[in-house]
């Protein structure tokens, strides 16, 4: 074998995630930055100059930026000891509660909103229970403003904080605690100095999901912002003006903030990266002994996961009421199965759900294969390219999920073969693609957090007993990799399966995704109908999530044994 | 991940199973599920072998979508939009140019002249309120009166941006208050003293129902189509009034999609919906009132033969108002939204 065939061979993978990178995340956003600086086909600064000589574009970019911080905190304030109480302890019902509390990352988009409204809107269940049980003139809060967003984010993100940091914990390696608490070391300065550290990588990640999840976000601001600006909605309010010009640059400067913080973040990881050496197993769980912690223990861990699915049970609740009956009542009083009879019977029913299962499944399947590769190549190549990667890996979560599409719409609305343009638009391809594309950093993020537990000596030792490069990648560092890129790999498939913001611009008719359908359902003034949808939707989320997850223990274990 | 999980394979055939067939007319229409099955059904049923397929969406993102979809055309027909929507999708050269039968009995600002696209419905906006709490006596009687202390902080708002019924009473009043003029200082001050009212901005005509049904307010201006098809199909303790010194009246339209895969049958639809029998219908089962003058009295329904006398249109300049609305509305989101207390409208 010739040096020069060996070092193409090796450089495939390079060529490929390079190549996707460019093509189908660079090179549509480029046409957005080229927007903004082009108007009138002249090249112009005027966007910018009006976008900040305004007060009211200052004070969107402002707001995105201190919600997203919040955000950030307040999630992992609820994911991170969440997180510690189910895996660390053992008591009766863990096993259960500990999956019920991933369970917001099944909530539909839209339909978690609606719920949010009908349980803490201003008539909302516990806001009137509240003002009956203390005897209240008004409503004790009402749902609007930087306070309910930053609640609406903190609900339904802490679920980043919580499975990622119990990915960490099930891969951190126990003989260092040990080895520490040998040494003399108290429980509180392990947990500092030992456990904290090594879950960095995990926590990072989950930092720039929330943070880029929030800078993207736009449901939650525009139903319960109030007025409260923010880019997104600000892009928005352009777009629907017609000023097409100020929304691109609304959307460059949405992008480069977030990309300004991964930038910060990442400068702050480096050097702080542990793998995992030797073989060391994970903490066994703690039997809760005390009885006094007996008590507390569980009630804080059921108690909080109770409250964080009340959504949930609301919209089974909105589900089964009878349309147009539920006004000033505190609980719904008429009941019906109308929603769901209506549901099953409509042929019309099954096809947006069996095109969301099919389009979720390609995009997810392409996600893990390019995924597993681009985080090889990031966590592995010290090379000066490396950055540029993780930068473009990155990107689409920089990017809100309008812009992803509008981006997409753009390139590939008209045939240029030469240009890398092909007709997409108004093709079953088009979905897919674009949730491929915006699923890149989640699965990336998730396969680099288990890429740098992992310990790359483990290949030289493949090397040395004469695996080959593909013989290494499949019967090494894929079984190692596999817990945290398959927890990724689940979190995209429900996230394409529910996704709301980038389908609504590019679903044709026959491509119609469930989230389209819901929507549809809402603007027909049927909440009964969409909330049955909706539960439809979570059932089958959860069912992916729970025999995914099953799977991907068993298929671990088997590569052990 | 040697074997597939069986579970996993059932998934996939079953997204494998998904097919359409015969001949499809699309139609993009934010005209609402009943009025389009209805529609849809009476076509199909006249032109065995078709189906009619709707995506519902708002007016704006029908105009969106057509734009990103320029060179792969998806839609046949865009049913339904304010006129000044439609003259932006006909200027983009996304329409094409067709002239049905019924066109003649429609008055010239009403239509195209450039035959790109025709007035279907007219659509009055009204103020509208929960009529559990207030009757119609106390209700606001003009839209001065929605500005009466006595709705403080019970005005509830569609989010006006987006909203093409919200936009066309926005642009009235700055119209009517600057006296023809087009300067928009007064009509600027009216929004202020308007925002001070106002409780919130809600994201969708759903949401708003709901939230005035729930006396989360108690009053809102809308079109009156949709609060009457409220009132016929749900128990909802709502009500309106037609503003007796005048009100905007929305044209909405029709249009044939430049690029349509199935022209012919499409042509057959516009056709459809303009004929008499088509504006009946709506008017009959679905509250719209038909844009067209030439129909004969005694065919229309009890409650259109009541409302029209009480409809007086607010006399505007359509031209300065297509032409100005997005200056205006700008302004309005930056200078008026939310800045009603602070500037002293208590």
């Amino acid at each position: 074998m010739s040096q020069g065939y060996a070092s193409i061979r090796r450089a495939w993978p390079l060529i490929v995630v390079v190549g996707v990178l460019l093509w189908a995340v660079l090179y549509p956003h480029l046409f957005v930055l080229g927007e903004s600086i082009w108007i009138a086909g002249e090249p112009s600064l005027d966007g910018y100059r009006q976008f900040f000589a305004s007060r009211a574009e200052l004070e969107a970019l402002w707001g995105s930026l201190w919600i997203s911080a919040g955000s950030v905190l307040l999630s992992a304030l609820i994911g991170v000891p969440l997180a510690f109480l189910f895996t660390r302890f053992e008591f009766p019902g863990r096993a259960l509660f500990g999956a019920l509390a991933a369970l917001p990352v099944l909530l539909p988009p839209l339909v978690g909103v609606i719920s949010f409204l009908f349980l803490y809107g201003e008539s909302g269940i516990v806001t009137r229970t509240i003002q009956m049980a203390l005897g209240l003139e008004s409503p004790p809060w009402r749902l609007v403003g930087g306070g309910a967003i930053l609640l609406v984010h903190a609900y339904s993100m802490y679920v980043y904080f919580y499975l990622l940091t119990a990915a960490g914990l099930s891969r951190l390696d126990a003989s260092a605690a040990e080895a520490a608490e040998s040494l003399g070391a108290s429980r509180l300065r392990i947990f500092f100095r030992v456990t904290l550290p090594m879950l960095a990588p995990a926590l990072g990640a989950a930092s720039v999901l929330v943070f880029m999840t929030s800078m993207a976000s736009f449901s939650a601001p525009y139903i319960f912002g109030g007025g409260f600006r923010v880019l997104t909605t600000q892009i928005f309010t352009s777009k629907v003006n017609g000023e097409l010009t100020l929304a691109m640059v609304e959307t460059v400067v949405l992008a480069s903030a977030s990309l300004l913080f991964l930038g910060v973040l990442r400068r702050f990881e480096r050097g702080r990266e542990f793998a995992a050496v030797g073989k060391g197993v994970s903490a066994p769980r703690r039997q809760v002994t005390s009885a006094w912690a007996r008590r507390v223990i569980p009630t804080i861990g059921v108690g909080a996961v109770g409250t964080l699915l009340l959504p949930h049970l609301t919209l089974i609740l909105v589900s089964f009421v009878t349309e147009g009956t539920w006004t000033t009542q505190l609980l719904p009083s008429e009941f019906t199965l109308a929603n769901y009879r209506e549901l099953f019977t409509s042929a019309q029913l099954w096809t947006p759900i069996a095109n969301s299962l099919q389009m979720a499944s390609l995009a997810t399947a392409a996600n893990l294969v390019f995924c597993f590769l681009a985080a090889y190549l990031i966590v592995r190549r010290r090379s000066p390219g490396r950055g540029a990667l993780v930068f473009l890996t990155m990107l689409p979560w920089a990017l809100p999920g309008t812009v992803i599409a509008m981006a997409l719409a753009t390139t590939f609305s008209v045939n240029q073969p030469w240009f890398g343009r092909v007709v997409l638009v108004g093709t079953f391809w088009i979905l897919p693609l674009a949730y491929f594309v915006r699923n890149i950093p989640l699965v990336a993020q998730a396969a680099m957090a288990s890429f740098r537990q992992y310990d790359f000596a483990l290949e030289e030792a493949a090397h040395g007993l004469g695996a080959g490069w593909f013989t290494t990648m499949r019967r090494v560092a894929a079984p190692l990799v596999l817990p945290g890129l398959a927890a990724g790999g689940l979190l995209a498939f429900v996230t394409a399966l529910g996704e709301f913001v980038s389908s609504i611009l590019l679903y044709t008719y026959r491509s119609r995704p469930i989230s389209v359908e819901i929507l549809s359902q809402l603007r027909a003034f049927d909440f009964g109908a969409a909330a049955a949808l909706g539960v439809v939707l979570a059932v089958l989320m959860t069912l992916v999530f729970a025999l995914g997850g099953r799977w991907v223990r068993g298929a671990t274990l088997g590569q052990r044994g | 991940m040697r074997r597939c999980h069986p579970a996993f394979a059932v998934l996939l055939s079953l997204a494998g199973c998904v097919a359409d067939s015969g001949e499809v007319l699309v139609v993009y229409t934010p005209h609402g599920r009943d009025l389009l099955e209805d529609f849809g059904e009476r076509f199909q049923e006249a032109n065995p072998g078709v189906t009619v397929q709707w995506l519902d969406m708002g007016s704006q993102e029908v105009l969106d979508r057509l734009r990103s979809e320029r060179a792969n055309p998806q839609a046949d027909i865009w049913w339904g939009a304010p006129a000044e929507i439609f003259v932006q999708g006909a200027d983009d050269d996304l329409l094409e140019p067709f002239e049905p039968d019924w066109a003649d009995g429609l008055p010239a600002d009403r239509r195209d002249p450039e035959n790109r696209w025709f007035g279907t419905y007219l659509t009055p906006e009204v103020i509208a309120f929960n009529s559990a709490v207030v009757s119609p006596q106390e209700a606001p009687q003009e839209w001065d009166d929605v500005l009466d202390p006595r709705w403080r902080d019970q005005v509830l708002i569609r989010e006006p941006m987006a909203s093409g019924t919200m936009r066309a009473i926005f642009s009235s009043i700055i119209y009517r208050e600057s006296e023809g003029s087009g300067d928009p200082e007064a009509g600027y001050e009216w929004l202020l003293r308007l925002d001070a009212q106002t409780k919130e901005y809600v994201l969708n005509p759903t949401l708003l129902y709901q939230k005035l049904a729930r006396q989360e307010g108690l009053v809102t201006l809308w079109a009156m189509p949709d609060i009457e098809t409220l009132i016929a199909t749900t128990d909802y303790p709502i009500d309106y009034v037609i503003p007796s010194q005048g009100t905007p009246v929305v044209i909405d339209g029709i249009a044939l999609v430049r690029g349509s895969r199935n022209p012919e049958m499409a042509r057959a639809f516009i056709e459809y919906v303009g004929s008499e029998e088509g504006l009946i219908l709506a008017a009959e089962d679905h509250f719209r009132i038909p844009a067209r003058t030439d129909l004969d009295p005694e065919s229309l329904p009890d409650w259109l033969r009541e409302a029209l006398p009480r409809i007086r249109e607010m006399p505007v300049d359509n031209d300065l108002i297509r032409e100005r609305t997005p200056e205006w509305m700008r302004y309005w989101d930056s200078n008026i939204r939310r800045r009603g207390e602070a500037s002293g409208y208590e």
